[in-house]
């Protein structure tokens, strides 16, 4: 069973003009490590609320289509359902720390599904080493940085134990190496066997860890397959997406007649490539 | 403002933040309810010095001090128009209990409000068998204070990049001015509040009917000896106070 399937969903927000998704269709299996991009305005946020039923049970509109979350259909079940099953990061980390202190965080999902005092306590501490929060432990949310708000936040998702971790540009708001961080820890859960669905627009960061990349424009999927496949694509600099450097590269060689063997996602990769090409 | 921090958590160890909030409220009301009931200085005074040990064992003694000195201006005013207004026959006598009475009003809730996070508060709420959503919600107001007010400047310097003048003006003028800053202010929130509301759903807030809490507040022993305690001093306060009366020497004043 897929784990999560959008069948020819489609949505329109109460009030807007157009559709905010169009026929959208696709799988994405357990394990996946799954990078949503494209311009602004496109779709992807909605895509990442359709996978929790956020898109259509919280916010309302017109809906065609289906979309099944670990086989549950998100028009018929409500978006607690699916709490254990697709944990969301957000944007804004600040929006996502409703108590006052980090346990107290990470213990709120849990304790709104009713699970035992003493497993709440064991998940507590577990995540707590996992995301490295021991210093941040007795620090009100407005005392910490974006970073740290963050990764707070993503242990609170985690809590739930979810199948898959959905985040909707969570290093948006923060420098550099607090997103780099950020990042690291998403490759992390991917390899310990959770999938990941990332919408990120610094494609240099996660390029090498997605094991698949999706493009979207104006609430369609324009490409949809292996990161060195679809980067390669001149598609990507017509719809305005951050391609790496080292892709950047590549393609003007190719322009330039010089054929590299493989496409490149890295400085480190290029490089290989290119001393490859030259030693022949 | 500078005396509003005495009403201020701070986080520390001491065997007042140990104890459960229940039995502080407790503590809290019988202070402040035994302050109320006298209008003589002795008395009032004895209170006062039953108080300070208590916050001496809140292990905040250096952040009461520094409250009352902002309080101190607060304390003369009441002192010297009580003194000059009031029509009772030792004027100065009763604006100085009533001076009094203020500092141990202040100190009695100061012990509750020092020692008791929110979230604790709102835990012990929920004890009393207040509604969780109640409850949460006045523990995420506390919450969400600091990012308004960090919000809230940030718009007035929005607001004076743009030539809007906040501090110049008569009354009306200045009343005038907060507009500029209430109304994106609301809106503000309005979306910051959906948001949190979006994250929250997601983590499954009001799922089960059956919400656990990690931590339970524990009514221990020592929270019986102190809330059966001061319910004893209340009491007794009661009965000498109404049915016995002060000893003369309580009820001494100042000969003017």
């Amino acid at each position: 069973m897929a784990l999560i399937e959008f069948a020819d969903f489609s949505f329109k927000y109460l009030g807007a003009d157009s559709l905010a998704l169009k026929r959208i269709k696709l799988i994405i299996d357990e394990g996946e490590y799954v990078v949503l991009t494209g311009p602004s305005g496109c779709g992807k946020t909605t895509f990442c609320r359709a996978i929790n039923a956020l898109v259509p049970q919280f916010h309302r509109g017109y809906v065609a289509g289906n979309v099944y979350t670990d086989g549950k259909n998100t028009r018929e079940n409500e978006v607690a359902t699916f709490a254990s099953v697709a944990g969301l990061v957000f944007q804004n980390p600040e929006n996502q720390l409703v108590t006052l202190d980090v346990e107290k965080e990470i213990a709120f999902g849990p304790e709104n599904l009713g699970v035992a005092p003493a497993e709440i306590r064991r998940r507590v501490e577990e995540l707590i080493e996992l995301l490295d929060l021991e210093e941040l432990r007795e620090k009100h949310p407005h005392e910490m940085s974006g970073g740290e708000q963050q990764r707070v936040a993503i242990a609170a998702t985690l809590a739930l134990k979810p199948k898959v971790l959905v985040a909707d540009e969570p290093t948006s708001n923060l420098d550099p190496k607090s997103a780099e961080t950020i990042l690291e820890i998403f490759a992390h859960l991917n390899k310990r066997g959770m999938a990941v669905v990332l919408v990120e627009h610094r494609l240099d960061l996660v390029a090498r860890d997605a094991s698949r990349i999706i493009l979207m424009n104006k609430g369609r999927i324009v490409a949809d397959g292996n990161p060195r496949e679809i980067l390669a694509m001149d598609l990507c600099e017509e719809i305005g997406v951050g391609v790496p450097k080292a892709t950047q590269v590549y393609k003007r060689l190719r322009t330039r007649g010089v054929d590299l063997r493989n496409v490149p996602l890295t400085g480190v990769e290029l490089a290989e490539l290119v001393q490859e090409a030259t030693s022949q | 403002m500078s005396f509003l921090e005495v009403f201020q958590y701070t986080r520390q160890d001491s065997i007042m933040h140990r104890l459960d909030p229940r039995s502080k409220l407790v503590l809290s009301i019988v202070c402040a309810a035994v302050s109320m009931m006298f209008m003589e200085i002795i008395p009032l005074l004895m209170v006062f010095i039953c108080l300070l040990p208590m916050i001496a064992a809140a292990k905040s003694l250096g952040r009461w001090a520094k409250s009352m000195k902002g309080l101190a201006s607060l304390l003369v005013f009441v002192l010297v128009f009580n003194t000059l207004l009031s029509p009772v026959e030792n004027p100065l006598s009763y604006s100085l209990s009533l001076a009094i009475r203020l500092v141990a009003l202040m100190t009695s809730f100061s012990l509750f409000f020092l020692t008791v996070q929110p979230d604790q508060l709102s835990q012990a709420l929920i004890q009393m068998r207040v509604k969780f959503e109640f409850a949460f919600a006045m523990s995420m107001a506390m919450r969400y204070v600091p990012t308004l007010g960090q919000e809230a400047y940030a718009i007035m310097d929005a607001q004076r990049a743009r030539g809007v003048e906040l501090d110049k003006g008569n009354l009306i003028k200045r009343i005038r001015n907060v507009i500029p800053i209430i109304v994106p202010l609301i809106i503000v929130s309005i979306r910051r509040a959906l948001s949190i509301a979006e994250s929250m759903e997601s983590r499954g807030f009001g799922a089960s009917e059956n919400r656990t809490y990690m931590e339970m507040l524990r009514f221990g022993k020592w929270d019986w000896a102190l809330a059966l305690s001061s319910l004893m001093v209340l009491i007794l306060v009661i009965y000498v106070r109404f049915f016995v009366g002060l000893p003369g020497w309580m009820l001494w004043n100042l000969p003017f």
